[in-house]
């Protein structure tokens, strides 16, 4: 089946090759080469080890139930993909925002000089296959100095099985540039992969909401690659059900002194599902901040990974670097498998990571069931305290509630499920 | 209104209470003390309904109704309180969602009207004021960086508002100095009424100084041993657990 499928894929790339943008060069070509010569990433492929593409595309998709969309976010320009095609309804260019299918049939474009160039992966299988593919997807520049202040709702619709589509996404913001992107994942694609390219300039800040939450048989590998320039900030946070298939990458580059990184990760998985957060930070410039949370609610036969790498480079002295993963097992089969690497060349520098996993603590729930809270109520007020303060850290009100309406939802179908378990 | 029958109670595998029999009329105030290791804090997890204390005979007899099988909310819904000798810290839960929840589930469980936010309001304010307890400690999340002593009055605010028919109040005094240990006795004091009736679990008599109780067992090996009026406590100040039990023997 999987070799069905890649040759599917490679039928398609051949179509595809040359026939959209002459500007982009031989980019899609190099890439296709990439898939020709390394296939899908299975779990023989380190980084892929506990995420093995290859086998939840072979594997038949879950039947799924009809999808249930996020709200469109009221104030706010929106790109909506239907299955991942960009709707031209959509509001986005009321902050400037250009579809890409437009600029790939145009002849020459600025966006030559971004494509493939944020911290480039010659050697990564998405980012590779993404852009073999390359048709659809929206670029946003936000000039020097202004601040959006509508936020950016990129709105992924996925409503039927046959949907299969690789989305490219640009955002450059200048120096002291701000921008807020609030991306919400629906439905579920049969597979998808979604790459962000995103620069920051100097002193810009980008605050990057993304909320995934996918029916049971989505299959989905994103990739999100950022470089931050000088006293940039880039501010994340991360929500998923996971799918089928669900990891989302981001490799992000401190690229200037006392660039900041900021992820939070809110993970809840149930079922089946899978889900894989991986980060891989490299600062490359002295002073130079990073900090990142991952926590993760698992219930059923769910497995969360969370893959977490900090590189240090020379030149990064006084370098601070942390993170951590904490997870809730909420039954004896979910699994969370932690990952941290950390490689480190200078000899000034601050790093951190830790791991931990447990069941929810029972003395407190004892407490609060000794004061009459019954049980699944009470699991579900603690495990809402184990994510309160990465919620908390969401500026907007609009945007906190958005995801906070998503962990209550979870957590009114899941959270009494591991009642039976002492 | 409490009658426990021959309660046998094992704590993995072990049998820690051996033939437990207590019987506390509406209004009275009750102590049970004992040396360490008497299976004093194995009773009141016991009536509380906490997992892993395996009843294995016996009944707890909760106005008529055997309450052994019911889930703690259930026991608590109908009445039983305990006040923790560690009360639990659990950031992320602000003390006021966490009392509005407790009480309107209990409502709930009884089938009678939950309160709206502006009655809850009121009831808590009127409560704290009674208690000496701020808006600030109100705000913060349950517990997180309480002292002992304010923890032990935010468990009499709890108490206040949910108002049980018995409290069981596990070594109260553990952990607080000799002043908050006196408010908290206040505290106490102040929620006694002839329809409801207290368990005072204690290792000291020190506490009983304070909440005098209207009699006074001696647990001992899983049982009760002894029972007597106050005068009981001065006995085993002065003498001590070994003379006063062997004596009971």
């Amino acid at each position: 089946m999987t070799g069905s499928l890649s040759e599917s894929l490679l039928a398609t790339m051949e179509k595809r090759r040359g026939a959209v943008a002459p500007w982009l060069g031989d980019l899609q070509g190099q890439a296709q080469e990439f898939f020709k010569r390394e296939g899908l990433p299975n779990r023989r492929v380190e980084a892929w080890r506990y995420s093995d593409l290859a086998k939840a595309l072979r594997d038949d998709p879950l039947p799924d139930a009809t999808p249930v969309f996020a709200p469109e976010l009221q104030q706010a320009a929106v790109a909506a993909f239907v299955n991942g095609v960009l709707d031209d309804k959509s509001s986005y260019a009321r902050i400037g925002a250009v579809n890409l299918r437009t600029a790939l049939g145009e002849k020459d474009s600025p966006l030559a000089g971004v494509i493939g160039k944020v911290y480039p992966q010659a050697d990564h299988p998405i980012v590779n296959l993404n852009t073999a593919l390359l048709e659809e997807g929206l670029a946003l520049r936000v000039p020097a100095g202004e601040k959006v202040s509508l936020p950016l709702h990129l709105r992924f619709l996925w409503t039927s099985a046959g949907s299969d589509r690789h989305l490219r996404l640009l955002i450059q913001l200048e120096e002291g540039a701000e921008l807020t992107v609030y991306e919400t994942h629906d439905g579920a694609p049969l597979f998808s992969t979604v790459v962000t390219e995103f620069t920051l300039g100097k002193g810009s800040k980008l605050t990057h909401i993304r909320q995934e939450s996918f029916l049971a048989g989505a299959r989905q590998a994103a990739v999100t690659l950022g470089e931050i320039a000088e006293e940039a900030t880039y501010r994340a946070f991360y929500f998923s059900q996971g799918g089928q298939f669900a990891r989302h990458e981001a490799l992000l580059k401190l690229a200037g002194e006392t660039a900041h990184a900021e992820l939070d990760g809110a993970v809840m998985v149930a079922d089946q599902r899978h889900c894989d957060n991986t980060t891989v930070i490299e600062h490359a410039a002295p002073n130079a901040t990073s900090n990142q949370v991952f926590r993760s609610v698992l219930a059923g036969s769910a497995r969360g990974v969370y893959q977490g790498c900090i590189k240090v480079g020379q030149v990064a002295q006084k370098t601070d670097a942390r993170q951590l993963s904490r997870a809730l097992l909420l039954s004896h089969k979910a699994e969370i498998v932690t990952k941290p690497e950390l490689e480190i060349f200078a000899d000034d520098v601050k790093c951190s990571h830790g791991a931990t996993a447990g069941e929810l603590d029972a003395n407190a729930l004892f407490f609060l069931r000794a004061r009459g809270i019954p049980e699944a109520e009470a699991r579900a007020m603690l495990i809402e305290a184990f994510f309160g303060e990465a919620l908390d850290k969401i500026e907007s009100d609009v945007l906190r509630e958005a995801v906070a309406k998503s962990v209550n939802a979870w957590l009114t179908t899941h959270a009494g499920e591991a009642a039976h378990v002492e | 209104m409490l009658e426990i029958k021959d309660l046998h109670v094992n704590v993995h595998g072990k049998e820690i209470l051996k033939g437990l029999n207590l019987k506390v009329p509406p209004g009275e105030v009750h102590a049970i003390m004992g040396p360490n290791g008497a299976g004093k804090s194995t009773t009141s997890y016991t009536l509380a309904g906490r997992a892993g204390y395996e009843v294995t005979k016996g009944e707890i007899d909760f106005f008529g109704e055997d309450v052994t099988a019911l889930a703690p909310e259930e026991r608590a819904a109908r009445g039983i309180f305990l006040a923790f000798q560690y009360p639990l810290e659990i950031p992320g839960v602000s003390t006021m969602n966490f009392l509005k929840t407790a009480m309107n589930s209990q409502a709930k469980i009884r089938g009678e009207k939950e309160l709206n936010a502006a009655e809850f309001l009121r009831a808590v304010r009127a409560a704290a004021k009674e208690l000496n307890i701020s808006e600030d400690m109100l705000k913060r999340p349950l517990n997180v960086g309480f002292s002992g002593g304010e923890k032990k009055r935010n468990e009499t605010l709890q108490m206040a508002l949910l108002k049980p028919k018995l409290a069981i109040l596990d070594e109260m005094d553990s952990g607080l100095d000799i002043d908050a240990l006196k408010l908290v006795a206040e505290g106490v004091n102040k929620l006694r009424s002839p329809d409801r009736s207290f368990l005072v679990i204690t290792h000291y008599q020190r506490l009983l100084d304070y909440i005098v109780p209207d009699v006074i067992h001696i647990l001992a090996g899983g049982k009760i041993v002894l029972s007597g009026d106050k005068s009981l406590a001065l006995q085993l100040e002065q003498n001590g657990y070994d003379a006063v039990i062997a004596k009971a023997a």
